[in-house]
């Protein structure tokens, strides 16, 4: 029997039904846990773009979340006392190794930007990962974007920068580059969607 | 097959005779990749070695009835089974590592110290030997994976598990070697690593 062809190609196709449903049923078991992080994150990566909110649990992240943040179109409006006081813009797109899915978040004037953070990336570690550090992303805060299809440049460390252009890491070319273009994608997304909401 | 306590060899095989690392050179990757920070070392350490022994445990355990031409299949499909449950656990309980690990969770899959101990022990030996032998062996990587991470985040952050070492931490003392979290100063620590461990023990091969 063990020496018949045919034996390797069921006993292969049994053992692979067999771990894979185990699998399936596993991941069906955590499916809502993993659901639930994946949400909290998101959250957490709105709320980091404005650094005046202060929240420390989950369940703070969450409550602020859900009663200051107003979803318009794609993005996110943050209202305090009733007022607008910042856009929360969700950026995504291929960086080097996988998709870079990050918040821009842009003050009420939607010119000046007050923050940013990333709430899934594989970067290379030590390099490209370098983007979810604080030295980073504070080079966002206070810049101004520009007008065009272009309204944030990463320039080579080392040269002079204008008002909406901040530093790329050093050995991280590659991903700097995929950075620029898929935050100018989303803002300029962004900007044309506020401009027909505010035409009707 | 009755006896439950892991044999003595076994364990002095997979700790230290034969380490995955400094003897037998396996693994070598996931070495270089993730033993910047002693948190995410000790938890790819412990991911490793549970998914080593269950592998091991599982390939001998169906050793009888698998045929031999498609055993690789076999094991690459289980070893791929337990990786998943890790990287699921890791989703679910513990995002932020996750997180951190990101694909290198996925890789343990790719990691030689697994296949070769189904491979070199599981397939001809019965099922409780070779969960001690793989538990062993992932402890032995483990062992020398934490001296590393240890070495790079003290000289290269100032800090152990996240905690600022006194000497190390303080900038008036102790200028920050960057080179060691990069990940050139992995080959660096590595190399010393072997060279230690080689040297202590100086009497090989001598069969």
């Amino acid at each position: 029997m063990k020496d018949k062809p045919f034996f390797a190609v069921i006993y292969m196709f049994v053992v692979t039904a067999f771990f894979s449903a185990v699998l399936i049923g596993f991941a069906r078991l955590t499916r809502d846990k993993v659901e639930a992080n994946r949400q909290i994150a998101f959250e957490k990566a709105v709320l980091e773009v404005f650094p005046d909110i202060e929240a420390r649990t989950n369940a703070q992240i969450h409550q602020i979340f859900t009663e200051q943040f107003e979803q318009v179109v794609d993005s996110y409006v943050y209202h305090k006392d009733g007022q607008v006081v910042g856009h929360a813009v969700p950026v995504e797109g291929q960086g080097y190794w996988a998709p870079i899915k990050g918040i821009v978040g842009i003050a009420a004037d939607k010119q000046t930007i007050t923050g940013i953070a990333f709430y899934e990336q594989s970067e290379t570690p030590g390099l490209g990962a370098r983007i979810v550090e604080p030295d980073f992303r504070d080079s966002f805060i206070g810049k101004q974007l520009a007008d065009g299809d272009r309204p944030l440049g990463i320039r080579p460390a080392g040269s002079t920068l204008k008002n909406s252009e901040i530093h790329s890491i050093t050995g991280a070319t590659q991903t700097c580059v995929r950075l620029e273009k898929l935050i100018n994608d989303g803002l300029v997304k962004w900007r044309q969607a506020n401009q027909e909401g505010t035409q009707q | 097959m009755t006896q439950l306590a892991p044999d003595k060899e076994i364990v002095i095989n997979g700790l230290w005779k034969d380490n995955p690392i400094f003897r037998q050179v396996l693994g070598i990757c996931s070495t270089l990749a993730v033993t910047n920070v002693v948190l995410n070392t000790a938890v790819m350490c412990t991911s490793l070695t549970l998914v080593t022994a269950a592998s091991c445990l599982t390939v001998s355990l169906l050793r009888h009835w698998t045929p031999r031409n498609i055993r690789m299949m076999v094991q690459t499909l289980i070893i791929a089974f337990y990786v998943i449950i890790v990287d699921l656990i890791l989703k679910a309980y513990w995002p932020e590592m996750s997180n951190q690990l990101g694909p290198y969770v996925g890789l343990i899959i790719t990691n030689c110290i697994i296949m070769g101990r189904c491979e070199a022990f599981a397939g001809s030996n019965p099922p409780v030997s070779s969960f001690w032998d793989g538990l062993f062996s992932g402890l032995g990587y483990s062992l020398i994976l934490l001296g590393i991470s240890v070495m790079r985040e003290l000289l290269g952050m100032g800090t152990v598990l996240g905690f600022a070492m006194p000497y190390f931490s303080n900038p008036d003392y102790w200028d920050k070697w960057i080179i060691m979290v990069m990940p050139p100063g992995a080959f660096f620590a590595l190399a010393c690593m072997i060279w230690l461990c080689r040297s202590i023990k100086p009497k090989e091969v001598k069969k």
